[in-house]
């Protein structure tokens, strides 16, 4: 199973020079299983680049969403397969009390915020709500639960043979909560990320904005840490990067996750921020890649 | 899939909200395990939950009571977290609980079920503990 990083920035699209490095384009994640075929995980402007990047031929396309906030839906409208008449896109999302899923992504891609009705896109698009239990596209095993975050919001763990990725972009474990002290059992996402060959997992904030966030539903450096300590992945890549962080800062992000994951017995290459555009191959953890704790 | 069990989000964030809490509240799971009471609820009864662990539906009962007036054990089909979890509807009742040191304290309790998408997980409850004069304390 391969990855590659189409939009990591969380909130708002960040155009700009000061991201170049890490990107600007919000939430997408193309995910290549064993067989060749693709997932992509959000819809966020990232999308819009990997839709450019696929062969015009009949396909069939799974777009796995965590939630419905806009930096992760984005992109929809400007997916070229959407226009493709012999393209079947099924998308999948949580379910709501409220509306179906069809209905709440319509209200994007509908007048006055788009210029096209979802029944006018030409593609087969059909919306399905993710189910309880585990279920199959292609080689992969997928299993959707609900996370701590604003809104109904889900995270994803796909298994592909022995490699296993966990996606969880958007969440707040630690809202309320002791991550280090809890039982992990009572942990948000912790079923899900539990011994993942790689993590993919909000590292919003510095530590120090915190506490100017708290609820807002993302995580800070220690609580991703702390996330990926408990549940002994193999790899972490933080993502959802705040709009507001450049590069520069990003870097001083990264050299101290590194630092830290180090200075807890992990090794330096098992943490890194996510940068737009980086390919990623997710592999099973070899035993001695656990970090104690 | 191979990964332990975790409890429903919606149990997490109860837990969460709970736990920052004054008022005693307890949460059951769809089966009606009690799964959590919170520290207020815990100086209510003489226990923290800490120190009690897991407790099954009947063992509840025999541990704090509750009582009714005449000191009679209320049946534990009565119970407001009972009737939440198994009519999926909220429910209320005053009664008698006796701590571990073994005082009695009357109580007002509400309970509502904890619905999702995917159907209940369980239920809340928060105790209100009612003075001499039957006035809230």
């Amino acid at each position: 199973m391969k990855v590659k990083l189409w939009g990591t920035r969380g909130s708002v699209p960040s155009p700009g020079p000061e991201t170049i490095r890490y990107g600007g384009n919000t939430s997408c994640v193309g995910v290549t299983l064993s067989d060749g075929s693709l997932l992509a995980l959000d819809a966020g402007t990232g999308i819009r680049n990997l839709g450019l990047s696929l062969p015009d031929k009949p396909s069939r396309l799974h777009i796995l969403l965590t939630h419905l906030h806009l930096d992760h839906i984005q992109g929809l409208v400007f997916f070229a397969p959407c226009f493709r008449p012999q393209t079947e896109i099924v998308i999948w999302g949580p379910a709501s009390p409220e509306a179906s899923l069809r209905d709440r992504i319509a209200r994007y891609i509908s007048a006055p915020l788009s210029p096209i009705e979802v029944r006018e896109l030409p593609c087969d698009v059909s919306f399905r709500h993710t189910p309880e239990s585990e279920w199959e596209i292609g080689p992969a095993r997928i299993r959707a639960a609900s996370v701590a975050h604003r809104g109904p919001t889900l995270g994803y763990r796909i298994e592909d043979g022995a490699d296993s990725l966990a996606y969880i972009p958007d969440h707040e474990p630690a809202l309320g909560a002791d991550l280090d002290a809890l039982e992990d059992e009572w942990i948000s996402g912790f079923g899900l990320a539990q011994g993942a060959s790689m993590l993919i997992h909000d590292g919003q904030y510095a530590d120090a904005e915190y506490p100017d966030h708290l609820g807002w539903g993302h995580s800070s450096l220690s609580h991703a840490l702390s996330f990926a300590r408990r549940t002994d992945v193999g790899r972490t890549v933080l993502f959802h990067h705040d709009p507001l962080h450049s590069d520069e800062q990003l870097d001083r992000l990264s050299e101290e996750a590194r630092e830290r994951w180090v200075a807890d017995g992990g090794a330096s290459e098992e943490i890194e921020l996510g940068a737009e555009g980086a390919e990623l191959d997710v592999r099973a953890p070899a035993p001695s890649s656990a970090v104690a704790g | 899939m191979s990964t332990a069990s975790q409890k429903p989000l919606e149990l997490i964030l109860a837990r969460n909200l709970m736990s920052a809490l004054s008022t005693p509240a307890f949460l059951v799971d769809e089966g009606g395990l009690l799964v959590f009471y919170n520290e207020a609820a815990g100086v209510l009864l003489g226990k923290q939950w800490e120190a009690l662990g897991t407790v099954g539906p009947e063992e509840w009962g025999s541990l704090f009571g509750p009582f009714d007036q005449n000191g009679e054990p209320l049946p534990y089909d009565d119970l407001p977290l009972v009737r939440a979890v198994r009519d999926d509807r909220p429910a209320h009742a005053e009664f008698e609980i006796r701590s571990t040191d073994g005082e009695q304290h009357r109580v007002e309790a509400s309970a509502f079920p904890i619905q999702t998408a995917h159907g209940s997980r369980g239920a809340i409850a928060v105790f209100w503990p009612v003075a001499a004069n039957g006035a809230g304390a």
